[in-house]
């Protein structure tokens, strides 16, 4: 860059010589200079100001933008129900495995108090007594004048409630909306869904937590909020589960029994198609767990579940057929019933002293419910290869349903195993376990052989299971119960049509102290239908039943459970989609023999 | 030393100076404000004396002021720059200790007939004495350190005193339209670089020291910033003038329901629907084509601000003007950001629309400032 000097020499002498003063030509030429150079920093300075400008127009093409997209979104309200607080009230629903409800939420409002804005507390209080007997006027008015400001009153209200609280009219009393766990079928699957309770309650909200069956171990998965909107969808069928209750219940009363269980389970997928316990309880109005007595007695007890009882002879069917697994016996094989047997000290009896014997094939053994039949094959098998049996089949563990209960439920077993045990065990003795483990184990052989997991899910893949039977074996098995129905311990148990089989149990129930009371009994009947398909096992379990028509109490799960069960499956069959079916001929000509 | 004293002849003198104000600019102003005499008169329910009425009283009075201004030449007002400094910093200082001793949590000095925000006025004359120190400072020492540390003080010391009041909005204004007036001055960019990525660098370690044991803010500041960003998590505290408003706008849709028709804002359901929040009514009534024709008419002021810099040779004109255009931008970014949600809500009215009487007299004040600019600018 070339600079003009400030003080140019020629010019300056030049300037001299006509006698002007040099000092201005200085002057002008540093105001050229500056000028030159504020020409350069205004170039500079507008390219910023046109940045400036331009970061203007970003921002405002921004905010119209913005404009635009909230012109034309849809105006959407806050939902209140949620307002102001982290506590997350949004529950799925629980349905059944056609969709329709067994528990969804309702928007209900609980009472508060804020005792300062109370204008007149003594007459709120006997105002509230008057709409809620339950509720103490004294107590009522201590809590509003004891000086806090806050309490609350009632944890849900009905409309008529409400109205009825509001026509009070004092600015005290308050509501706060929440949503509240609704059972619209009251009672049915109570021991199914279990229950809920308030967890964490806010004004505005409410935390619904699940405190029981099926609530409380799918509790996660119920209040994710990411799930909410998916019900949880069960195996259960609504109309079979209300015709099970129906029968179950009638049957408990015609039976005089304490209580009763009834689990109807798909032997392909191991989903239960309706768990029924009574007595019941209404969900909507759950009571309270029982703090004194035997909790077994509350209506909260899920006998399906919780009851652990030996479940007697209907675990011959087990020995049996792992008999002919194992090829020791076939179902014609003659074996050893001379009734009474001794075994070391011990003897072991037929029911009502009865002698079967000398010989019985196996499947008469099953027919009959011969105890020392199945106590020789049980020695055939031998104690560890028996063990091994009754583990895979599952009546070692507790269920793995989706119940919280079920955890709890564990089978009873003894410590050692000497051969003894392998006896009584094979006729379900000293050995103990739930009407469910039972129905699983059952599920298990009618379905050809393949282990089954009980679930109360939906199942949405096919059933994998280790296979603990060949196919042949599970069919005879079947083939064998079915003679049970229909010439053998369980002939009240046919329905026609449906080819029942099934094997009986009784057993008597255990003193605390040890040994056995003798007009306690529980009766059980599992069976299978149909038994040229195995499609069902149902186990119907009776606590404590008594059939009195006759000239003394019948307490054999032959008089008790057998005929309940046949009721049931009367009236769900249908339900299922089954059509009646003339039997198979072999199993007639077997019969025609026999006669 | 300036420039424009070379040529004082050429600046038109007495009732001449009238043909050289800039009227489109004025006529401008004059529109925006009437829309908002309009949304005044439609929220009030059809009723002129609550709040539409006051208001062009007050803008007929910052017009007056507006011509006042305009007319004194501008080297009167640089000449005046650093004395408007300490007269609004001094009433700064009047708020700030007689405000905790006196006047509760006031903001404002009653002037008797009207109370005036010197944080408001604060905005006005941190410009002028930014302009007039760089029209004094040589362009060569713009960016030596020394000399940007004096106008950052200038611009922190009422910024303090003004986020001590505490107004946050203001004070980040404060700082935003100086850091403006020291961009167009040509302060080099490495120091604006350096303070953006120290800016943004605290800012991430405030949010991320959340939950820490080393937390810098207290839980119901992290309370407020959540809200800031989702304000449907607390729908009836914080984030409830954001959600009503944007409902109201989304009611509005594209043509709007219509003059007088708008409920969202009449029925009460927006508390500063008059002040900071009038956008709304507009959004509601007048629906997208409206709110999107003021936007464009406040892009109109801003063009006149600039294309007047960029005419104008005279230093302390041209950054006096680009500062209240900056001021300007940043009453608008920052209410409208905030109406719709795209900001934290801290309390700027929107200009010249809003009801109030601070704001609309600074503005036009500020504006009076700039046609003395453009009357007076060297030819």
């Amino acid at each position: 860059m070339t600079r003009t000097p400030l003080r140019p020499l020629a010019r300056i002498l030049n300037a001299r010589q006509k006698g002007e003063n040099p000092d201005s030509i200085e002057r002008e030429n540093l105001r050229l200079r500056h000028e030159v150079m504020r020409d350069k920093s205004r170039g500079s300075a507008q390219l910023r100001l046109v940045v400036l400008a331009l970061s203007f127009f970003g921002a405002f093409t921004l905010i119209g933008a913005r404009m635009g997209t909230i012109a034309a979104s849809e105006p959407v309200e806050p939902r209140t129900a949620s307002a102001g607080t982290e506590i997350d009230a949004g529950r799925a629903d629980i349905v059944d495995r056609n969709g329709r409800i067994l528990a969804t939420n309702m928007l209900t409002h609980a009472l508060y108090v804020q005792t300062r804005d109370l204008i007149d507390p003594a007459r709120v209080a006997k105002e509230l007594a008057a709409i809620f007997p339950d509720l103490d006027e004294k107590t009522l008015l201590r809590r509003f004048t004891d000086g806090r400001s806050f309490l609350w009153v009632r944890k849900v209200l009905s409309p008529e409630q409400m109205q009825q609280v509001h026509e009070i009219g004092d600015p005290g009393l308050l509501f706060g909306p929440r949503e509240m766990r609704l059972y619209p079928n009251g009672t049915l699957a109570a021991h199914v869904l279990g229950g809920s309770s308030f967890g964490a309650e806010g004004v505005n909200s409410a935390e619904v937590i699940g405190t029981a069956g099926l609530e409380k171990f799918e509790d996660a998965r119920l209040r994710d909020p990411a799930q909410a909107g998916t019900p949880l969808v069960t195996s259960l069928d609504i109309t079979v589960q209300a015709a099970v209750e129906d029968v179950l219940a009638s049957g408990i009363t015609m039976m005089n029994a304490k209580g009763g269980a009834a689990i109807l389970m798909d032997v392909n997928t191991g989903e239960i198609v309706a768990l029924a316990a009574g007595p019941t309880f209404d969900p909507n109005d759950r009571p309270a767990n029982p703090t004194s007595g035997d909790p077994s007695d509350s209506p909260l007890f899920n006998r399906a579940v919780q009851g652990v009882y030996e479940l007697g002879s209907t675990f011959k069917i087990f020995a049996a057929s792992q008999a002919i697994e194992l090829g020791l016996v076939t179902p014609e094989t003659l074996v050893d019933a001379n009734a009474p047997m001794y075994y070391g000290k011990f003897k072991i009896n037929e029911f009502e002293g009865h002698n079967y014997g000398p010989m019985l094939s196996v499947s008469d053994i099953i027919a009959k419910s011969s105890n020392v039949g199945t106590a020789h094959i049980a020695m055939m098998i031998g104690g560890e290869r028996q063990q091994a049996f009754l583990k895979s089949l599952g009546l070692f563990d507790a269920s793995p349903v989706e119940l919280v209960e079920a955890k709890g439920a564990k089978p009873l077993r003894p410590a050692r195993w000497p051969e003894i045990v392998t006896i009584t065990a094979a006729y379900g003795h000293g050995i103990s376990g739930s009407p469910l483990n039972l129905a699983a184990a059952y599920a298990s052989i009618a379905n050809g052989g393949i282990k089954v997991t009980p679930t109360l899910l939906k199942r949405t893949e096919p059933m994998q299971g280790p296979r603990i039977l060949s196919k042949a074996v599970a069919l005879q098995a079947v083939g064998m119960m079915r003679r049970v129905v229909t010439e053998g311990t369980a002939s009240l148990g046919d329905v026609p049509g449906y080819a029942v089989a099934g094997k009986t149990g009784t057993a008597e129930k255990t003193r605390k102290g040890g040994g056995y009371i003798k007009d306690k009994v529980v009766n059980t009947f599992a069976s299978v239908f149909p038994a040229n398909d195995p499609k069902y096992v149902l186990v119907v379990t009776l606590d404590e039943p008594s059939e009195n028509t006759g000239s003394k109490p019948r307490r054999t799960a032959g008089w008790t459970a057998v005929p309940v069960a046949a009721e049931i499956i009367r009236r769900a069959a249908p339900l299922l989609g089954l059509r009646p079916q003339v039997e198979a001929a072999s199993l007639d000509g077997l019969v025609a023999v026999k006669n | 030393m300036s420039f424009l004293e070379y040529r004082l002849k050429l600046a038109p003198s007495g009732i001449a100076k009238v043909f050289y104000i800039q009227w489109a600019l004025i006529l401008v102003l004059i529109a925006i404000a009437a829309i908002g005499w309009l949304m005044l008169y439609s929220i009030a329910g059809g009723d002129m004396d609550t709040w539409a009425l006051p208001q062009i009283k007050r803008f007929g009075m910052g017009l007056g002021l507006l011509f006042f201004v305009a007319f004194i030449p501008i080297w009167f007002w640089r000449s005046m720059s650093g004395v408007s400094y300490i007269v609004a910093m001094l009433l700064l200082l009047v708020v700030h200790f007689f405000g905790t001793v006196g006047m509760g949590a006031q903001r404002w000095i009653d002037l008797g007939f009207m109370r005036l925000q010197p944080s408001e006025l604060m905005k006005v004359t941190l410009v002028m004495i930014l302009a007039a120190y760089y029209d004094w400072l040589d362009d060569k020492k713009v960016s030596r350190p020394l000399w940007v540390l004096i106008p950052v003080v200038l611009i922190l010391l009422p910024t303090y005193f003004v986020l001590k009041q505490p107004n946050l909005g203001t004070s980040m204004m404060l700082i935003l339209a100086g850091a403006g007036v020291m961009f167009a001055a040509g302060v080099s960019l490495w120091y604006f670089g350096v303070v953006g990525a120290l800016g943004g660098g605290g800012i991430a370690a405030i949010i991320m020291s959340e939950g820490t044991p080393w937390q810098v803010l207290h839980d119901y500041q992290y309370k407020r910033i959540h809200t800031f960003l989702d304000p449907a998590a607390d729908p009836l505290g914080t984030g409830y003038n954001i959600i009503q408003a944007k409902i109201a706008l989304g009611s509005g849709g594209w043509a709007g329901k219509g003059f007088m028709q708008g409920t969202q804002s009449r029925l009460n359901f927006l508390p500063e629907k008059h002040t900071d929040f009038i956008f709304t009514t507009l959004g509601e009534e007048f629906g997208f084509v409206g709110a999107i024709s003021l936007l464009a008419l406040y892009t109109l002021v801003l063009v006149f601000c600039i294309t007047a810099a960029i005419q104008n040779k005279d230093r302390f004109s041209q950054l006096l003007i680009i500062g209240v255009a900056m001021n300007f931008f940043l009453y608008l970014a920052v209410n409208l950001s905030m109406v719709m949600g795209m900001a934290p809500v801290v309390g700027v009215p929107l200009p010249l629309l809003s009801y109030g009487g601070s704001a609309t007299l600074v503005i036009l004040l500020a504006f009076g400032l700039v046609q003395s600019a453009i009357v007076h600018r060297p030819r």
